[in-house]
């Protein structure tokens, strides 16, 4: 199964979407659109369109899988080289045959296990992050339809949608800084003092050219858009990326006794105010 | 939780003395993968969010001392409780971290800080 028939399949069927059903907090209607679907134990496939095409399937009243036009597909762990995304990823037609290492649910002995398992998780949250914005509308659902063979993991519809709802949160902290399409450019002065960046880091700033945004490089390099855009933010913390056009990051000091200084943007990234702070809009 | 099948992994961590959650985290996202837990066990949500906060602060320390250094572990000592977070595995870009709170009272630091380390290490074989 090649990527670009999936993706056109996707479009297809958000294509039916119904009209006129756009109102602000959609998301809001989408998760109770959800609930109502896991609470009746359906299967089928929920298409859904917005800012990107999707589709969210289920199987038994559980999410099983979704994708969004705008999110990389699931691929299999990358490893060595792959891993900085320093060699091109495998050829996308082979991973959706071959990957099934989402598919079982049987007790994970190591960690190279969780990490495979967390390869579909982490693509499924983060379709479903992108298809539950507020500008997404859903069309009727079609029962029985089929996810993409060996791509599946059954998750709870609320466990979903409490980590969408985090994921949000946190997006709206970012957003002061830095949001998934805001175009960023390596920083050009990188005579500065010396940095430590991770190898997940380096294959970022390897790949940022004059005008690249996060949700780009997550594809270009098949990782999450949502994990993506908080490691740009951190780039931007660390003075190694800017966003152009913009004053300096975060860091930026004040000058003393310049009553016109810009004030600073909160810190950029911070899971526990997303927890215990701000409340979202998903229902 | 988001890997219930991934909580068997974390079942050796209830054999601490004083346990009250256990937590396996994605540190890029702070994503709560699976828990187990007592009673009196705090908010998994909450502390997995501080845990990953905190080793994302101690890399951004690192990043900008540069010293080549990785972050093994963290403890923290609260009046009631100990908060343990250590990286699985040993990629110097740690992926999933472990989080174990404990009762201060009940939880010889040392042994707790070893079972931990053992445990990691039975992770990664």
């Amino acid at each position: 199964m090649s990527q670009a028939p999936r993706r056109t399949r996707v479009r297809q069927l958000a294509d039916s979407v119904w009209p006129g059903r756009t109102v602000n907090g959609y998301a809001n209607l989408i998760a109770a659109r959800l609930r109502k679907l896991a609470d009746e134990k359906s299967t089928g496939v929920l298409p859904v369109s917005g800012p990107g095409d999707g589709a969210i399937f289920f199987r038994g009243g559980q999410v099983i899988y979704a994708e969004s036009s705008r999110t990389p597909l699931p691929a299999p762990r990358a490893v060595g080289l792959a891993a900085l995304g320093l060699v091109p990823s495998e050829d996308p037609q082979s991973l959706g045959q071959e990957y099934t290492g989402g598919a079982e649910l049987v007790p994970a002995r190591s960690v190279g296990r969780i990490t495979g398992a967390l390869v579909l998780t982490e693509s499924v949250i983060d379709a479903l992050t992108e298809l539950l914005s507020s500008d997404s509308r859903y069309a009727k659902f079609r029962h029985a339809d089929d996810p993409p063979a060996g791509q599946v993991r059954p998750m709870p519809v609320d466990v979903l949608l409490t980590e969408v709802q985090r994921r949000h949160a946190v997006l709206r902290q970012l957003a002061a800084v830095v949001t998934p399409d805001t175009a960023v450019a390596r920083e050009p002065s990188l005579d500065g003092p010396a940095a430590q960046v991770s190898p997940a880091q380096w294959a970022l700033l390897a790949r940022t050219g004059d005008s690249t945004t996060p949700r780009g490089l997550a594809l270009q390099l098949g990782r999450s858009v949502f994990g993506t855009t908080i490691e740009v933010c951190r780039l931007v913390e660390l003075g190694l990326l800017a966003v152009p056009g913009r004053l300096a990051g975060p860091e930026r000091p004040a000058e003393p006794g310049d009553g016109s200084a810009v004030p600073r943007p909160p810190a950029a990234v911070s899971f526990i105010r997303a927890v215990a702070g701000e409340r979202g809009s998903d229902g | 939780m988001i890997l219930p099948e991934a909580g068997e992994l974390l079942t050796p961590a209830m054999e601490i003395d004083g346990f009250r959650l256990g937590c396996l985290i994605d540190a890029s996202t702070g994503m709560v993968l699976a828990s187990v837990q007592n009673q009196d066990a705090p908010a998994p949500a909450t502390a997995a969010a501080g845990a990953a906060d905190l080793v994302n602060v101690l890399t951004l320390l690192n990043g900008k001392l540069a010293t080549g250094e990785i972050l093994e572990d963290v403890m923290i000592t609260l009046s009631d409780s100990f908060f343990m977070v250590r990286p699985v595995g040993h990629d110097p870009d740690p992926r999933i971290l472990l989080l174990v709170v404990a009762d201060r009272h009940r939880t010889n630091l040392a042994m707790a800080h070893r079972s931990l380390r053992d445990l990691c290490a039975s992770f990664s074989s």
